[in-house]
């Protein structure tokens, strides 16, 4: 996919001549536009539970709402959480400094087949004071520091703690095999690092106005800027 | 939680304790009920929802602990002999008493609490009638009040008609320990029926957690019978509610989590108001057990001759 749209928001550049971006910018600006669009996932799902509640939504085909949580549950994550040295309590999240994998949101925290429930800090201490709501292995808590989750009570056995996550889309990285001075780089996606756009098809044409909308800033064209805006909330309006 | 074999009800699948999961079918447990509650009740699409579970579980117990206040009818009993002290020590889980009896001779009997006060609290005191104090400023009690001492070793008298009562051994007559007939209670009008009971009284200090009876209840062996609030001792795995009550403490939820929200129509709250009142009511009929086969054998009685 990355490919394609790559041709495409070059084909709108350079008509009449407006401008090229490189492989490094377009890799940027791809990344960019892929994050924008995997965070309006969630404001739209938003959206659409606020439109099922109005009943202004469907069911069967017609259920918008499915489809954005098949998009998002497609970069749902379990992973197992590792301790924090000797602490029984304490455990790594999942982040590039810790397991190496990013999260972009925390679902669930749970122990076997019993979740956990995320506490804010300023309530920790109320609701371990209180003899009814305190933490108990039944209902167990945790609360989250720095890269770290505090877990309440602490668990019996440490080595089933688990999470379920939304992780970041990986970057796009369109590789290319260089021909020399006054040549075009050319596709290659045999290469090590070669990444393509995470997201659905069905959103090759919100990437390609995204991209373009950096690209036309960045080539200072107002004129595509305006028509890759426009395109752009067209196609968001269409799909509310 | 999932339903269980027969094996493992009838027998606990070997293990012991057998009994274990006896009569389980009756009672839905506090976990099954938040989980319930959040799958069922709570959500995008209904009035509750984004609440905390801990909030949930809050509620799910505060109900819990009112319908074992009143509607429950689970009462615990609890065995033990009274020391010379005349102290009973209350229950860990102890809420309200129903009713305390002691057991001789193979019968229950059950005690009336003491109209009069039994125990107090004492300062020490010097002969100008000074409280006294120690070095830290703190007052000096005794161990024992003179009210709890002379309860202790037998010298208050007792306005009820046990053998500490002023009128014991008058008139009337005793029969194996209990007295039959005192001149002051049959034999005229007059009776002071609050306090015509020959056996031994307590009165319980709430404050202090014990239940303090007469001299006559020392070394014997005394059945109390309460109300507990449900909660297990804090073990969340212990915590069941009668499945007659499950809808109602659903609804109880509900209530609680509206009538604390901002900006929720109040006839949303009249809804789900009226909704628990509803519930308890029928679930209250529900677990009053008046079966015909009772009432069949309180009727019989109608047809006897009353002289």
């Amino acid at each position: 996919m990355i490919n394609d749209i790559r041709n495409t928001v070059l084909a709108v550049l350079n008509k009449n001549n407006y401008g090229y971006i490189s492989p490094q910018d377009f890799n940027l600006y791809a990344q960019q536009a892929q994050m924008d669009l995997f965070e309006d996932y969630f404001y739209a799902y938003n959206y659409q539970v606020n439109k099922e509640n109005q009943r202004t939504s469907g069911t069967g085909y017609a259920d918008i709402k499915k489809g954005y949580a098949e998009v998002i549950d497609f970069f749902s994550v379990t992973f197992n959480l590792s301790q924090v040295g000797a602490n029984l309590d304490k455990f790594f999240l999942p982040s590039i400094s810790t397991t190496g994998s990013d999260y972009y949101l925390i679902n669930k925290i749970f122990i076997g087949s019993t979740e956990l429930e995320r506490i804010e800090q300023s309530k920790i201490l109320l609701l371990n004071s209180s003899p009814l709501t305190a933490p108990s292995t039944m209902f167990p808590a945790y609360t989250t520091e720095a890269s770290t989750a505090t877990i309440y009570p602490e668990p019996l056995v440490t080595t089933n703690v688990a999470c379920q996550y939304i992780r970041y889309p990986k970057p796009p990285k369109w590789t290319y095999v260089d021909l020399g001075s006054g040549s075009e780089p050319v596709f290659d996606q045999t290469q090590p690092d070669y990444q393509d756009f995470e997201l659905f098809p069905d959103d090759a044409t919100d990437l390609t106005m995204k991209i373009l909308q950096y690209a036309g800033v960045s080539i200072r064209e107002a004129s595509v800027v305006q028509y890759a805006g426009a395109a752009e909330a067209s196609e968001t309006n269409s799909e509310k | 939680m999932a339903y269980i074999s027969q094996y493992e009800y009838y027998q606990n699948e070997g293990n012991s304790p057998e009994d274990v999961n006896w009569g389980s079918y009756q009672y839905i447990s506090l976990k099954d009920i938040v989980v319930n509650y959040q799958l069922m009740y709570s959500g995008n699409h209904s009035l509750v929802n984004n609440e905390e579970r801990y909030k949930i579980l809050f509620h799910a117990k505060r109900a819990i602990q009112e319908l074992n206040y009143d509607a429950f009818k689970e009462i615990k009993v609890l065995q033990l002999d009274v020391s010379e002290s005349l102290r009973f020590i209350l229950p860990s889980d102890y809420v309200n008493w129903v009713r305390i009896s002691y057991y001789q001779d193979g019968v229950i009997r059950p005690m009336v609490e003491n109209i009069q006060v039994n125990s107090a609290n004492s300062y020490l005191q010097d002969n100008n009638y000074k409280i006294l104090f120690d070095e830290y400023g703190n007052i000096l009690k005794p161990e024992q009040s003179p009210l709890d001492l002379a309860r202790i070793q037998g010298q208050k008298p007792s306005i009820y008609l046990n053998s500490l009562s002023p009128y014991n051994g008058l008139l009337g007559y005793e029969y194996e320990g209990c007295w039959y007939f005192d001149f002051a209670v049959g034999a005229r009008f007059g009776l002071n029926t609050e306090t015509a009971n020959s056996n031994p009284t307590f009165r319980i200090d709430k404050k202090a957690g014990v239940i303090n009876f007469n001299s006559a209840m020392a070394g014997n062996s005394c059945i109390l019978e309460y109300v507990s609030d449900g909660m297990e001792n804090g073990d969340d795995t212990q915590v069941t509610v009668n499945k007659l009550f499950e809808d109602y403490v659903y609804a109880y939820i509900s209530y609680q989590i509206l009538n604390g929200k901002l900006g929720v129509q109040e006839y949303v709250v009249n809804r789900a108001k009226k909704a628990k009142t509803a519930l308890l009511r029928n679930a209250k009929i529900r677990l009053s057990n008046i079966h015909p086969g009772r009432l069949l054998m309180n009727l019989r009685g109608k047809d006897k001759w009353i002289k």
